[in-house]
């Protein structure tokens, strides 16, 4: 009796560490994934912020060229 | 590259590596669970490794064989179901033909197969399924009912799928009542395909005439499912295991999504309905204690209608009261008019707030200490209490959900009307009496509350998920392993001496199905397998810890097994629980409960989305279905109708529902209507049901055109909300920036008085929103910010461009009040730039004024449209108040035409109705006159630019005014003045010297247009003088102002106090060595460049001498009028005795005593004086051309009417000369010279400021006074001297 059942115990042994390392590698990418959502939440935080800035700067300058051409056309 | 190799340690610890990174991310969350990338990792094999287990009972393993087959066809029924319910009509888009010849008949014929092929195709799968299900379904019980397998025992799980198999007969039998459109769609279809004998062969026409017998028959799948048990003897007994099953986990909350908990229900009322029949009757059954309908009378009481799919829901009574033996006794609640718990949100709402507080509470604790404190492994204990916290969570969240939708589908089974709801309309439809006004205002507000729960949470329970799995996997292995391995050790041990073989051989089984031994393999030592004692010692068995759970068909079988064991009811048989102890039968008891839930678990991710998904709140094609997408509108005019009323039912063509009628729309929308602040930062949980409709379209009901319509949806409604939201904000902070600003004392005798109040504005909290730089919908991130940001700057813009158009409409007065407009524009400028991107003040400003390109801004164009076109003509200056008034006489001008100030909205001039009111009024106090704050705001407004071209204009104005009319006026009434005019001697008594003055003067007095059109031009002139040297003084007041706010960067200090023995000088240095830190120039000199030095020297030198140098505008004024008055006539010729004029009238002074003699006069009481008509500019115009002219002290010396008063004040006589009141006169006379005289002072003081004493001196020519004999010196009386007695 003692031949067959230990390996069928083997077996499921091998089982549960097969299905250990499958969930290691699983949480792993979960992992994984939560960092990139979170990078992504702070990149377009940052890339907002950025962008925003650029915009500022950009509808400044227009404004500074409209009153800069102005001088010239006068003159 | 490639080569590297990166061993699993190295790879975690690089994964662990992540959590290191810093990502921050500013924004507060206040939107559900935000993910770009969604991992779920599915571990359910359907039973695919049952042959693996080896070890398990035989049975059992067969049975899962079963299982994963009817699991497989619940499957395809769910999507049959989805196939039904999102069935959208096509027959009504294809033409039918219209008669027999029409010629394009075939080809319509054609096109309509070709269309509607593949989806018959899919409704004849249907029925094929159908079919096969009912006969498995049926085959199934037959074989469970089989008269020597009733015996045995059933398993929870077998009876449970049945349940589900119960449950889809219903739901699709339901789904196929309800779609009228699939039979019309087939129906067309089979015309088309009879017509071009499609189906040819006698197989295909039976199968076509079958399916449509099908799709019209109501309720065929019932009625064959009936059928078919009924031919089961004894069937009735398996289903009524079923249903008890059903109430027992119903009771004990054994079911975790709340499509579960529905489906029990279903299933309780479908079977009672199935299990009622000729033979069977289930009351009979009730009285014998199988079943117990007082129980599920309460369930169907409690969730009396039934969520099915979006906007579908059964009614589990309805199946009893169709049943065959129905008895209304039996089922007192069916019938009660007390409305089911269901219906009211607000009975739920308490516990549910209570629930959450506690339980967030106690998720923040634990996910605070498992972010600050790093253990390597946790207890067995600490792990348990993760995951019953993990379970607790998800079942709070499902329970809360449960309610939503509970809620949602009862109201749509129970719409409103315009007598429930006043503000229902009569012809409101379907749809918007269902949801649109079939919610209290609480109500919403109770949802959307519920709503931000549940996402909230979800948001936070998503964020612990790795920390949540990981312990829920340890704590699940743990209790499995310590059960299986040590707790089984003592009933098997039990079994073995007992030499129960059946009881040690599940035993045995379970054991070997999942324990993972520490070595590898059972401890063959254990006495406990050979029924002996252990040890005194004791028998050390090491239960190794893993971080996995047991597969899922590993789960089910030690379930199923040791469910077997303890199973109470095994028909007839000897149980098996007779033979296990009492406390090993609990503790099986105990194990098989918890492990209901580690499915659940295990599948954390899963589970937690479906216990959040409200995505059905949206879908509405049930009443897409039933209005047939068309608007129903009646004929609404009110008249008896009757057949010619042709519009008595019209009907709009219309794809979906406008967003009104849509939930998460109605709530979102809610929110913004009423601006309550405790639910504004929960405004974008409603419009996360957008996300979750569309993941369900594309997750679950895989429709292109479900998507797209949600889509459209989110489209509108996000551009409605973003633009509602921002006109909120921007109107909420105009109200703040009003309301700061607003005079204290005003807004506290408003309150005193009772007249209206003003109330600040209810704090709110947009800072949140206004947060938001990547809010998810739909896939997109969206960044809040930017787009509100976008319409408040344009919202700024027109508020601006309003004011100065509101200015523009009025007259110069309204100077003020834009002003004011400006300074709350401003402040609210300021308060949204903490939050948004603005452009800044300045350069908004001057893009409303349009004096971004153009030199000179709108404001300053009508100012001087106002001043040449009303102010000069129309304003009398009064030097007592200091101030213009309107002249309320003649007006010498055609009325001013201006444009009509601009309709605007609140928002854009003060921010609320009220606050405009109080501002209107306050500046209302400056619309009478023009004065000294008038000015102060031009100077402000106009700014040295302005000033300039406005005086310049000015200037242009009064030349021609000059060297036009006046001189025009001067020369023909130069001609009119007599030649020589004396002074009258005394002894002729003051009358005598007025009828002298009068007869001399008659042709001015007489001249008609002097005292109108003449007089009119010189009030323009002084009003153009006085305007210069007011706004000189205005903006002197400025510049003081300026420099004293300047002086401590200029190291300008005040004088310090200083004590007795204390040094000025040195009490000076510490000062200004305690303030170096603000002195702009030597700051700049040691850290700018060299160009900036410059630049702060220049600066700071502008600043220190701008007043020093004394600049003065009025002197200019004045020298550039001298300049003006170039015309020989203004003099006439020199005078012949070389010195002076005296008796001759030949200068402009002759004239102007002339004219002062005219006005002089006194009017009648009806008649309008001088001062009223002309107002002091007159004076200032004759006396500022007579100081530049030089003539003063002629005109002084030699005045008629200042003669007059000399004579009179000697003579003190009263007399009425031609009907001139002396007395009277004088009295003007001497008012006049007094007015002069202060003119004369204030003009020179301006002139004299300019000479230079010396050259001045030079050029005295020194005469010796004429004093004429008969005259005593004594009583000479010195006219420049009056103005000063």
């Amino acid at each position: 009796m003692g031949g067959p059942k230990e390996g069928v115990q083997k077996q499921i042994q091998q089982d549960w560490a097969n299905r250990e390392y499958i969930e290691v590698i699983t949480g792993s990418i979960k992992k994984i994934t939560d960092f990139l959502n979170s990078f992504d939440m702070s990149c377009r935080s940052r890339l907002a912020i950025l962008n925003e800035k650029l915009t500022t700067l950009e509808r400044r300058i227009e404004y500074l060229e409209a009153r800069v051409t102005k001088g010239e056309t006068l003159s | 590259m490639a080569t590297d190799k990166v061993t699993l340690t190295d790879a975690l610890s690089n994964v662990d590596v992540l959590d290191e990174l810093t990502l921050p991310d500013e924004q507060p969350c206040i939107e559900a669970q935000p993910c770009s990338i969604l991992y779920q990792a599915d571990f359910d094999t359907n039973f695919e490794d049952r042959n693996g287990f080896v070890t398990g009972i035989a049975k059992y393993i067969e049975e899962a064989t079963v299982h994963a087959s009817l699991n497989e066809l619940l499957e395809e029924g769910q999507v049959h179901a989805v196939m039904l319910y999102t069935w959208r009509c096509c027959s009504r888009a294809i033409p039918q033909p219209k008669s027999n010849e029409q010629p394009n008949r075939v080809e319509i014929y054609e096109k309509t197969v070709e269309v509607l092929g593949p989806e018959v195709n899919k409704l004849l799968q249907f029925m094929y399924f159908q079919r096969k299900a009912i006969e498995r379904f049926c085959g199934e019980v037959k074989r469970l009912c089989h008269a020597e397998k009733r015996k045995d025992f059933v398993s929870e799980a077998y009876l449970l799928t049945l349940g589900k198999f119960i449950n889809m007969f219903a739901v699709l039998d339901e789904l196929k009542n309800m779609k009228s459109s699939v039979k019309n769609d087939y129906s067309s279809y089979r015309r088309a395909a009879q017509f071009l004998k499609v189906m040819a062969d006698s197989h295909t026409l039976q199968e076509s005439q079958n399916l449509s017998m099908f799709l019209a028959t109501q309720n065929k799948i019932r009625d064959t499912v009936k059928e078919n048990l009924e031919k089961i003897p004894a069937y009735e007994e398996l289903l009524s295991d079923v249903v008890n099953l059903c109430v027992q986990m119903f009771e004990s909350k054994m079911y975790l999504t709340p499509s579960e908990k529905h489906m029990l229900v279903k299933v309780m009322g479908f079977g009672l309905f199935l299990m009622d029949n000729e033979l069977c009757n289930i009351n009979k059954l009730d009285q014998k204690k199988k079943l117990n309908l007082g129980k599920i009378d309460r369930i169907f009481k409690n969730l009396e209608v039934v969520p099915l799919f979006g906007d579908m829901q059964i009614a589990p009574f309805n199946y009893i009261k169709r049943s065959k033996h129905f008895e209304p006794g039996r089922w007192p609640l069916s019938s009660s008019p007390q409305i089911s718990p269901q219906a009211d949100l607000m009975v739920h709402l308490p516990q549910i707030r209570e629930d959450h507080v506690k339980y967030i509470s106690e998720l923040a604790r634990y996910s605070n200490e498992v972010t600050t404190t790093y253990k390597e492994t946790r207890t067995d204990t600490e792990n348990k209490d993760t995951a019953e916290l993990a379970l607790r969570g998800l079942q709070l969240l499902s329970e809360w959900t449960s309610v939503v939708t509970e809620l949602y589908s009862w109201k749509l089974l129970h719409p409103t009307d315009h007598h429930q709801n006043k503000e229902c309309p009569v012809e409101a439809e379907e749809y918007e009496r269902a949801t649109r006004y079939n919610y209290t205002d609480e109500e919403k507000f109770a949802l959307i509350e519920v709503i931000a729960m549940i996402k909230g949470l979800q948001v936070l329970m998503a964020r612990m998920e790795t920390v949540f799995t990981d312990t829920i996997r340890r704590n699940i292995y743990a209790e499995l392993q310590d059960f299986v391995q040590l707790t089984l050790r003592e009933p098997l041990r039990k079994a073995i001496k007992n030499k129960r073989d059946l009881i040690r051989s599940i035993l045995v089984s379970v054991r070997e199905t999942c324990a993972d031994w520490q070595r590898g393999v059972e401890p063959s030592a254990d006495p406990a397998l050979k029924g002996k004692k252990d040890p005194d010692v004791g028998f050390g068995i090491k239960v190794p810890r893993r971080n996995v759970g047991p597969s899922s068909t590993q789960l089910y079988m030690v379930r199923t097994m040791l469910e077997s064991l303890i199973a109470d009811k095994s028909g007839g048989k000897r149980t098996l629980r007779k033979d296990i102890d009492g406390q090993y039968l609990m503790q099986i008891d105990q194990f098989h409960k918890t492990s209901f839930f580690w499915s659940y678990l295990l599948g954390f991710n899963q589970s937690l989305q479906q216990c959040c998904d409200l995505s059905q709140l949206w879908y509405r094609e049930f009443y897409l279905e039933m209005t047939m997408a068309r608007r129903i509108q009646k004929c609404t005019v009110k008249h008896q109708h009757n057949e010619e009323c042709s519009d008595l039912i019209t009907m709009e063509k219309r794809i979906q529902f406008p967003i009104e009628m849509s939930m998460p729309w109605i709530l979102t929308d809610h929110i913004l209507k009423t601006k309550e602040p405790s639910m504004m930062e929960y405004v974008l949980y409603p419009l996360d049901l957008y996300n979750d409709s569309a993941h369900y379209a594309l997750t679950v009901f895989r429709k292109q055109f479900l998507y797209d319509e949600v889509e459209a949806e989110v489209n509108l409604c996000f551009d409605q909300f973003v633009y509602k939201l921002s006109e909120q904000i921007f109107a909420h902070y105009k109200q703040l920036a009003s309301s700061i600003l607003l005079d204290k004392r005003f807004r506290v005798e408003c309150v005193a008085m009772g007249t209206y109040l003003i109330l600040y504005p209810r704090a709110n909290r947009y800072e949140t929103l206004l947060k938001q730089r990547h809010v998810q919908l739909l896939g997109r991130s969206v960044d809040l910010n930017k787009l509100i940001t976008q319409r408040v700057n344009a919202d700024m813009l027109k508020s601006l461009e309003l004011a100065i158009a509101k200015f523009e409409g009025g007259d110069i007065t309204g100077i003020v009040e834009l002003e004011g407009i400006m300074q709350v524009n401003r402040l609210c400028h300021k308060l949204l730039s903490k939050h948004l991107a603005l452009d800044e003040f300045d350069a908004m400003f001057r893009e409303a004024n349009h004096n971004v390109l153009a030199p000179y801004g709108r404001i300053t164009l009508h100012v001087f449209w106002e001043l040449n076109y009303d102010f000069l003509p129309n304003y009398c200056y009064n030097a007592a108040t200091n101030r213009f008034v309107k002249c309320r006489g003649i007006s010498f001008t055609q009325p001013v035409q201006r444009d009509k100030p601009p309709q605007m909205g609140h928002q854009y001039l003060w921010g609320s109705k009220q606050l405009n009111l109080a501002y209107t009024t306050i500046y209302g106090q400056y619309t009478g006159f023009v004065g000294a704050p008038h000015f102060r705001t031009m100077c402000k407004m106009l700014g040295y630019q302005g000033i300039a071209v406005v005086m310049e204009e000015l200037l242009k104005i009064v030349k021609s005014l000059i060297q036009g009319n006046l001189l025009q006026f001067a020369k023909t009434l130069m001609e009119a003045m007599p030649r020589q005019c004396k002074l009258p001697r005394y002894d002729y008594g003051s009358p005598g010297v007025l009828g002298y003055y009068h007869a001399q003067l008659n042709d001015i007095v007489q001249y008609p247009d002097a005292k109108t059109e003449l007089f009119h031009n010189f009030r323009e002139l002084g009003n153009t003088i006085l305007f210069c040297l007011l706004m000189e003084q205005a903006l002197s007041q400025e510049e003081v102002c300026d420099l004293l706010h300047a002086a401590p960067f200029q190291n300008i200090l005040p004088r310090p106090f200083t004590k007795e023995g204390e040094k000025t000088e040195s009490k000076q240095k510490r000062l200004e060595a305690k303030y170096a830190a603000l002195q702009i120039v030597p700051n700049i000199e040691r850290y700018g460049t060299a160009k900036q030095v410059v630049i702060a020297r220049d600066g700071d030198l502008l600043t220190r001498e701008r007043l020093c140098c004394g600049l003065s505008i009025f002197e200019v004024v004045l020298s550039r009028l001298r300049g003006m008055l170039d015309d020989p006539v203004w003099v006439g010729p020199p005078p012949q005795n070389g010195v002076m004029n005296i008796d001759e009238c030949t200068e402009f002074h002759r004239l102007w005593s002339a004219l002062q003699f005219v006005y002089c006069i006194p009017v009648g009481e009806t008649e309008f004086t001088v001062e009223e008509l002309f107002g002091e500019g007159l004076h200032w115009a004759g006396c500022t051309m007579i100081v530049l002219l030089g003539q003063q002290r002629r005109f002084e010396a030699l005045d008629f009417c200042y003669h007059i008063l000399r004579v009179q004040r000697v003579d003190s006589k009263d007399d009425n000369v031609k009907g001139i009141h002396l007395k009277r006169m004088v009295d003007r006379i001497r008012r006049f010279q007094v007015l002069n005289s202060q003119i004369f002072a204030t003009l020179n003081k301006y002139l004299k400021a300019n000479d230079t004493d010396a050259s001045a001196v030079e050029h005295v020519r020194c005469f010796p006074p004429p004093v004429h004999p008969s005259h005593p010196s004594s009583h000479y009386y010195r006219p420049d001297q009056t103005g000063s007695r």
